[in-house]
């Protein structure tokens, strides 16, 4: 008897302690990988730059180590490309461009599939709260119906633009972008621009993309046709990049075919640049400039007069996890902690744009706005891209980056005189449709 | 006892070889079998790999951009080479006859090639600007036109040529000084006694003598020009449009920036050949005119 009840209180025991460990499973703990080490690989970013920084502090919290590499956005690829071809254990995280690599990295099979990992409560913090992020965020980082990364920011380009010289030389804010060659023609004509150049914007074959899209589509242009294929020739994109290239060989810096936007914005920050079309990324880096908080304004590139349309570049960077990785579970930890909203809350004084709502629309990030009328011009761009804008700056193929190269080639060709806009932009239709 | 020695001594002496053996094969034959095995395969990111055979090659014929490269590379190789021999040469006769401070002028002009290209790339950057650069500014005091430098699709590969004359032509110098200093007095003692000076004396003499220095030199800076690399792709990464695009540009491009493994090795093994070409001929060269 005394046996049989042994035997009945260890089965009850033993029962309630599978409960409890059942229930114990379920419950997150930010040390529960505690004395592991990660590698992250980031590419040159505010975001990256805050991490560094910051990353104590997730050591602080998870007592994971953080191991950070960061190196400009060309020399990240080719290390990001090496390391992952060669199957490396090395990295843990990397920061991705879904929109430019996701469908091919994801065939590679070089992203970890985080859907598992989010789903399981014991994985992912109680106040993590995925939904915050917008969905046009969420599904950039949703590959092949998997979640392989969360987003750390929202950018595009603006249109930035020296008020202090408008006034000076009587010339009226741009509304509209047929505005912008006649601006940049009083501009050039006007003694009370000094030594600043009237238009920059990137020249650099492998950037012109990002930068001219806004004035395709502001054209009325596409980078496809109705039928899904290749549309460089189409007359409106021809218009849009005609512009563009013209503003460039017109009104442009010397030099400009070797430019991208860290000449564009050490130009523009040293006071020596009436107007561009720049990241919304760069805004903390010209508001190091001291004066240009005050003398800048910042807009979303002024719809096409004609057209009627405003269709920005918007995207995020994401962070993602490497399928080589060992060490998933600790760098899954990384990834909600780093877009966590607390940690974003704070990412916004150095200039990046939160992809969570909660914080987007939350008190300190209302009130670090409110601060200076810039500040607060760039937050409402920032909304306008992203319920107006696109990604989509290429035309349709998997082979974005090479698609983008052309595209920028063409455009360097119609700004160095090598050829006409149109001819270099037809020239190049047959050579995409061989991508798609 | 004695006639085992000689057995002994040649097993020992494989067994002394075989680690340089086995690090010739693992380091550079299998990364080169590698490198062949993958230029023979449709291979790129994300899509499944394809045997081509010789298909890498013949696309690689039919390829603008191949030519471009290719044309571009023996610019650049034949201009720079030329130069950095012809000045070498002079720099290294004029560094031969100086007397004073001879240790702090030979140290101040071997310190370029002793600088990181990535340094070199940042410098001339700077310096090249055409906006903010220092050389444009001399060029406008001296009542010269300025120059776009590394942004003119016509003048970049010049003058990627002339930073690269900069840098290197220090270290030609130095072999050719090195070369001058082992040159046997008793010749020029004999030319001296026969009326041979000036001029005469450095063709007739110094220069044939100095013949396979030059050509070492030749040799090593071969090498290096025609894999030549780091400062394009920091000054110009291969532009403006593809005015820079020399074959290793493009050949990296294509491997790292849109994952063509198959096109990019068969890009690098062509190269290789022409680097290897280079280097045997050179060699041979230098066979002939040994005295």
């Amino acid at each position: 008897m005394r046996k049989l009840f042994a035997g009945v209180t260890t089965a009850i025991a033993l029962s309630l302690s599978i409960a409890a460990g059942g229930a114990l499973a379920q419950t997150f703990d930010w040390k529960r990988y505690d004395g592991q080490s990660i590698n992250l690989l980031l590419n040159n970013h505010p975001w990256s730059e805050a991490m560094r920084a910051m990353s104590a502090e997730f050591t602080a919290k998870t007592g994971i180590k953080v191991r950070m590499e960061v190196f400009n956005e060309e020399q990240f690829r080719a290390r990001l490309t090496t390391m992952l071809q060669a199957k490396s254990t090395d990295i843990d995280v990397f920061m991705s461009l879904k929109f430019r690599e996701g469908a091919t990295y994801d065939k590679a099979g070089w992203y970890a599939n985080l859907s598992p990992l989010l789903a399981n409560p014991a994985m992912t913090s109680p106040e993590f709260n995925f939904n915050d992020f917008g969905e046009g965020l969420r599904n950039a980082e949703t590959v092949s119906g998997k979640l392989v990364g969360l987003p750390i920011n929202l950018e595009g380009p603006l249109f930035y633009w020296r008020k202090d010289l408008f006034q000076k030389c009587a010339v009226a804010e741009p509304m509209f972008l047929e505005d912008l060659p006649e601006a940049a023609a009083k501009l050039k004509a006007c003694s009370g621009l000094g030594d600043a150049t009237v238009w920059a914007a990137r020249g650099i074959r492998g950037a012109i993309a990002y930068a001219v899209s806004g004035f395709i589509y502001n054209s009325g242009g596409d980078f496809k046709t109705a039928d899904g294929k290749p549309g460089m020739c189409q007359a409106n994109t021809v218009k849009g990049i005609e512009m563009y290239s013209d503003l460039l060989k017109n009104y442009g810096p010397p030099g400009a075919a070797n430019h991208t936007f860290t000449q564009v914005i050490e130009m523009l920050g040293q006071g020596r640049l009436a107007m561009t079309h720049e990241s919304s990324n760069e805004f903390a880096n010209i508001m190091k400039f001291p004066g240009r908080d005050k003398d800048i304004g910042v807009k979303v590139l002024p719809k096409g007069k004609a057209s009627g349309i405003s269709k920005p570049i918007v995207f995020g960077w994401g962070v993602s996890v490497s399928n080589f990785s060992t060490k998933k579970e600790a760098a899954w930890y990384f990834l909600q902690w780093a877009t966590s909203a607390e940690v974003e809350t704070r990412l916004v004084k150095s200039g990046v744009a939160p992809p969570r709502a909660s914080v987007f629309n939350g008190g300190e990030f209302k009130a670090w706005t409110a601060e200076l009328p810039i500040r607060q011009s760039w937050a409402n761009s920032l909304i306008e891209i992203s319920k107006t804008g696109t990604a989509v700056s290429y035309p349709p193929t998997e082979r974005v980056i090479e698609a983008r190269e052309m595209i920028g080639a063409a455009v360097q060709k119609a700004f160095l005189g090598q050829a006409s806009a149109k001819d270099a932009l037809c020239a190049i239709d047959p050579e995409l449709m061989k991508l798609q | 006892m004695n006639s085992g020695a000689p057995a002994q001594s040649a097993v020992s002496l494989k067994w002394m070889i075989l680690p340089a053996l086995l690090f010739v094969a693992v380091m550079i034959l299998y990364p080169f079998a590698y490198a062949l095995w993958l230029s023979m395969l449709d291979y790129r990111l994300g899509q499944p790999e394809r045997f081509v055979g010789a298909g890498n090659y013949v696309a690689l014929a039919r390829d603008p951009q191949f030519w471009n490269g290719l044309r571009l590379t023996l610019v650049l190789y034949l201009s720079a080479l030329v130069l950095q021999l012809i000045l070498g040469v002079a720099l290294g006769l004029l560094l031969h006859r100086i007397e004073v401070l001879k240790g702090l002028i030979r140290t101040v002009m071997v310190s370029p090639f002793m600088l990181p290209p990535v340094v070199v790339g940042m410098m001339a950057i700077v310096v090249l600007d055409p906006s903010m650069g220092a050389a444009n500014y001399l060029l406008k005091s001296v009542g010269l036109p300025s120059s776009l430098f590394l942004a003119s699709t016509d003048w970049v590969i010049l003058t990627i040529v002339l930073i690269d004359t900069w840098q290197w032509t220090p270290f030609v110098a130095l072999i050719v000084l090195g070369g001058l200093q082992s040159l046997p007095i008793r010749v020029y003692e004999a030319a001296e006694i026969d009326g041979a000076r000036g001029w005469r004396r450095f063709v007739y003499i110094t220069l044939p003598l100095l013949g396979p220095t030059i050509l070492t030199a030749a040799i090593l800076r071969s090498v290096d020009l025609l894999r030549f690399f780091d400062i394009i792709y920091i000054t110009t990464a291969g532009g403006p449009g593809y005015a820079s695009s020399t074959l290793n540009v493009y050949a990296y491009r294509k491997g790292f920036e849109f994952s063509e493994f198959g096109y990019a090795s068969a890009l690098m093994l062509t190269l290789s050949t022409i680097v290897f070409g280079a280097v045997l001929v050179f060699a041979q060269l230098r066979r002939r005119l040994a005295w």
